[in-house]
């Protein structure tokens, strides 16, 4: 037994020298390719991931395998990318817009804009004002106006401090001048099912939250300019002209740094291919999410511009 | 009464009903291996699930989750190492019973015990799961709050001979539920530095360590002592069969144990150990002959053992009606249902109530299956584990320590977790502190104090806001209450003790 252990560790040990060696990236990819998704299984991220390995079958030669990594606002998972071999088969898939706030909030060596090679960007979660169904606001400006009549009064629910809910909230109060009190629940479902019990007066939550609970929630607004492409029976707070932070989420595939350039570009097409498949746009519907392709050096683009809105905001929460 | 077409549809349909046994078979085995808990064997076994249709899938990582719970108590009342939180209860009274040369009797107790909770459970989901969404959303964090400040009360009750020790035992444990972020402001508490630490530490290693690691080497020190000492565990043959006069005085522990169960596991993130301990805590108050607990009581594994699989019923209406899974088994099984697309939460019931109805079907004859398998397999188990000697034993119980607590997470820092915990588990054990009370409160603690900081966000500041809604002043009164009957007791057994008015 012990002889046939040692025996499978040189093998082992042998097959990664041959791979490492140069001109593998031309057959790559060989091996199933592990998405690390740094959040729990049943998330919105972890909908994309799960959608893309089910999407990926007849595109990719190989699995796509998701494996959870959760922990530390999703640091967790990007700590155990970045220092993975950069081969081209562990691979990162995240909420950009939180992997990015908890980069500038936390105290960490990890650069969302820099510790990894973009790869490409897969789909969108955006934030949104939502209130109980019972509740008296009926729009963004009774909410605006009941936070004037009594600052400080309002109680308001997020998924967590430092995430791109929180943030986009404080934005919506920060631009508006208005006063209220955060109550932070722990991620999306929690958060959720406290708004429905009216344990607060109004909540930032995923936009794709709201389906399937119409009935028990009202969306006022989605936080972004234009109105999102699957929920758009949500007002935007662009079309509404109500001023707000540019904060969102896209959900952007990470490689480590040094993965080589055709391995990279070869996952780009690949992952452009899988989110025009009809099948991908199916899986997502039914989680109230959609496919919004865009190359790694757009995705990239996009994170730079949302540090720039969200640095203001996130100065406070730095401490 | 959906659940009659849905029981005759699952009937019905060969490969299902081996799905079942099967499942049942496989949950048993895991849990009895000590240190190897259903969950995590669930885990592992998810990626198998995705080829299969959805009911399949959710059929056979359910049955496997109740099977499991069940299997726990074999590890317990053999070996003294439970494989979950849950069956340290039934260790209580399990393992003396084992020591005793009644580990069948205990076993089968434990068997009838588990199906007869688990019974009353899913008669209660299936009648009552639109009732209890309706409920559950009710509950905001004052109110959740006053659920966990309960639970912590009735804890005390399971603290044990030094309540100095056991007190101690239980700010250990909520000392280690502060490392790592905190749940208000995401700030780092306790963490010195270190990355993996501002995590917070794992409950599955933390338990398997304390557990499982902590009695190995609690019992390696106990055979070194005493040296050519054989383990009295031959059973003569009585201590194998359970007759209906014997089980006759555990039928109201099973029952109440069934309710308790039911109550706790339709409330999130509690789950089955608070249930088991406080069933045992309840049972051992009321019970006729309470100094027998503890010391091998059949009474003292009905109650836990009942609790401990009533949980498993109503801790899907949670994750079904709101999404919000209420244990390890449930947030995966919610995985479960995402990848076949289906969306849990109060429109499931509009859209998937055929399947929901079938899964029900298939936990029950899921109980059926692994009490037949449990009541005449069981006992062979335990002779063929009794069978292998220890220094085979705990190298394998070692194994599987280990194995477990990477897989979970596959992470090398929660073996050293275990490992830690493991030594922990030990000293605590030779100094007489209270494991179960550490675990407990480590897990309660989380809850507790991110409702109590909620609360009080939403109150600005005040305390008002626990007493001001009915459903939390309810329960902190119940709390008070049972805090009082427990000063009196303990007044009551000193004067007692002082030969006052022991007499009168």
């Amino acid at each position: 037994m012990k002889r046939r252990a040692f025996l499978g560790a040189i093998t082992a040990a042998a097959a990664l020298v041959a791979t490492t060696a140069t001109g593998y990236a031309a057959d790559w990819p060989k091996r199933p390719i592990n998405l690390v998704v740094p959040y729990k299984a049943g998330g919105g991220t972890d909908a994309y991931a799960r959608a893309i390995s089910a999407a990926a079958e007849g595109v990719l030669d190989v699995p796509v395998v998701v494996v959870n990594k959760p922990g530390s606002g999703g640091l967790n998972g990007a700590n155990a990318v970045v220092g993975a071999r950069p081969d081209g088969y562990t691979m990162m898939m995240t909420s950009g817009g939180s992997f990015l706030l908890s980069t500038m909030t936390r105290d960490t060596k990890i650069d969302a804009l820099d510790s990894f090679d973009f790869v490409a960007q897969v789909g969108q979660l955006r934030t949104s004002l939502m209130v109980p169904v019972n509740s008296p606001y009926q729009s963004v400006q009774d909410v605006i106006d009941a936070a004037k009549a009594d600052p400080g009064s309002l109680r308001w629910a997020h998924s967590g401090r430092g995430g791109f809910h929180h943030v986009g909230g404080l934005g919506f109060l920060a631009n508006n001048g208005i006063e209220a009190q955060d109550v932070p629940f722990k991620g999306g479902g929690p958060t959720r099912a406290a708004l429905i019990g009216e344990q607060a007066d109004f909540g930032f939550l995923g936009v794709q939250q709201l389906r399937g609970f119409e009935e028990q929630l009202r969306a006022l607004a989605v936080n972004s300019a234009d109105r999102d492409t699957i929920m758009s029976d949500v007002p935007s707070f662009g079309e509404l002209g109500v001023p707000f932070a540019a904060v969102s989420s896209p959900v952007i595939v990470f490689a480590p740094k040094g993965t080589p350039a055709e391995v990279i570009s070869a996952m780009e097409t690949a992952l452009a291919e899988i989110a025009a498949k009809p099948e991908f746009a199916e899986l997502l519907a039914e989680r109230g999410t959609g496919p919004i392709f865009a190359n790694g050096a757009d995705a990239r683009a996009a994170l730079n511009a949302m540090q720039a809105d969200a640095a203001p905001l996130v100065q406070n929460l730095n401490n | 009464m959906e659940i009659f077409p849905a029981l005759l549809s699952v009937i019905t349909d060969p490969t299902l009903l081996f799905a079942i046994v099967l499942a049942a078979a496989v949950g048993m085995i895991v849990g009895a291996t000590p240190g190897l808990t259903a969950s995590a064997a669930i885990a592992m076994l998810l990626p198998i699930t995705f080829y299969m249709p959805p009911l399949f899938a959710l059929a056979f990582l359910y049955v496997i989750g109740k099977s499991g719970r069940y299997g726990g108590s074999v590890a317990a009342i053999l070996f003294n190492t439970p494989g979950t939180a849950a069956s340290a209860a039934t260790q209580i009274d399990g393992y003396p019973l084992a020591r005793a040369g009644k580990a069948g009797k205990a076993m089968k107790v434990a068997t009838i015990s588990s199906v007869i909770g688990d019974f009353m459970g899913d008669i209660m989901l299936v009648v009552g799961v639109g009732f209890i969404a309706s409920i559950a959303l009710k509950l905001g964090p004052p109110e959740t709050f006053a659920i966990y400040f309960a639970a912590f009360v009735v804890i005390g009750s399971v603290i044990g001979k030094s309540i100095t020790k056991g007190l101690i035992s239980a700010l250990l444990g909520i000392l280690v539920a502060m490392v790592g972020l905190d749940p208000i402001s995401s700030e780092e508490r306790y963490t010195f530095g270190s990355f993996e630490l501002s995590n917070g530490i794992g409950l599955v290693p933390l338990m398997i360590g304390v557990f499982v690691l902590g009695e190995v080497f609690a019992q390696l020190e106990e055979r070194k002592k005493a040296k050519g000492e054989v383990r009295e565990n031959e059973s003569d043959p009585s201590g194998h069969t359970l007759t209906y006069e014997e089980y006759k005085p555990c039928i109201p522990h099973a029952i109440r144990g069934g309710f308790i169960g039911a109550g706790i596991g339709v409330l999130p993130g509690l789950g089955s150990a608070i249930a088991a301990f406080i069933s045992y805590g309840e049972g051992k108050r009321r019970a006729k002959n309470p100094e027998q607990w503890g010391k091998g009581a059949l009474e003292g594994v009905a109650a836990p053992e009942a609790a401990n699989n009533a949980v498993s019923g109503p801790s899907m209406a949670p994750l079904l009606t709101l999404g919000i899974p209420g244990s390890t088994i449930g947030a995966i099984l919610l995985g479960v249902f995402l990848i076949h697309g289906i969306q849990v939460g109060p429109t499931l019931f509009l859209t998937d109530k055929e399947l929901v109805y079938q899964l029900f079907a298939c936990g029950m004859l899921g109980i059926f299956a692994y009490g037949i398998i449990g009541y005449f397999g069981a006992t062979q188990v335990a002779r063929l584990i009794l069978k292998v000697p220890v220094n085979v034993l705990y190298p394998l119980i070692f194994l599987t320590a280990f194995v477990a607590a990477y897989s979970a997470r596959g992470s090398m820092f929660d073996v050293t977790v275990m490992t830690v915990a493991g030594f922990v588990g030990w000293l605590m054990r030779k100094f007489d502190f209270n494991v179960a009370a550490f675990v407990i409160s480590f897990v309660l603690a989380k809850g507790a104090e991110e409702t109590f900081r909620q609360s009080l966000l939403m109150s600005d500041g005040g305390a008002l806001i626990f007493v001001e809604r009915p459903i939390a002043a309810g329960f902190l009164l119940l709390g008070l209450a049972a805090m009082g009957f427990r000063i009196r007791s303990i007044m009551k057994e000193r004067r007692i003790a002082e030969g006052g008015l022991g007499d009168a």
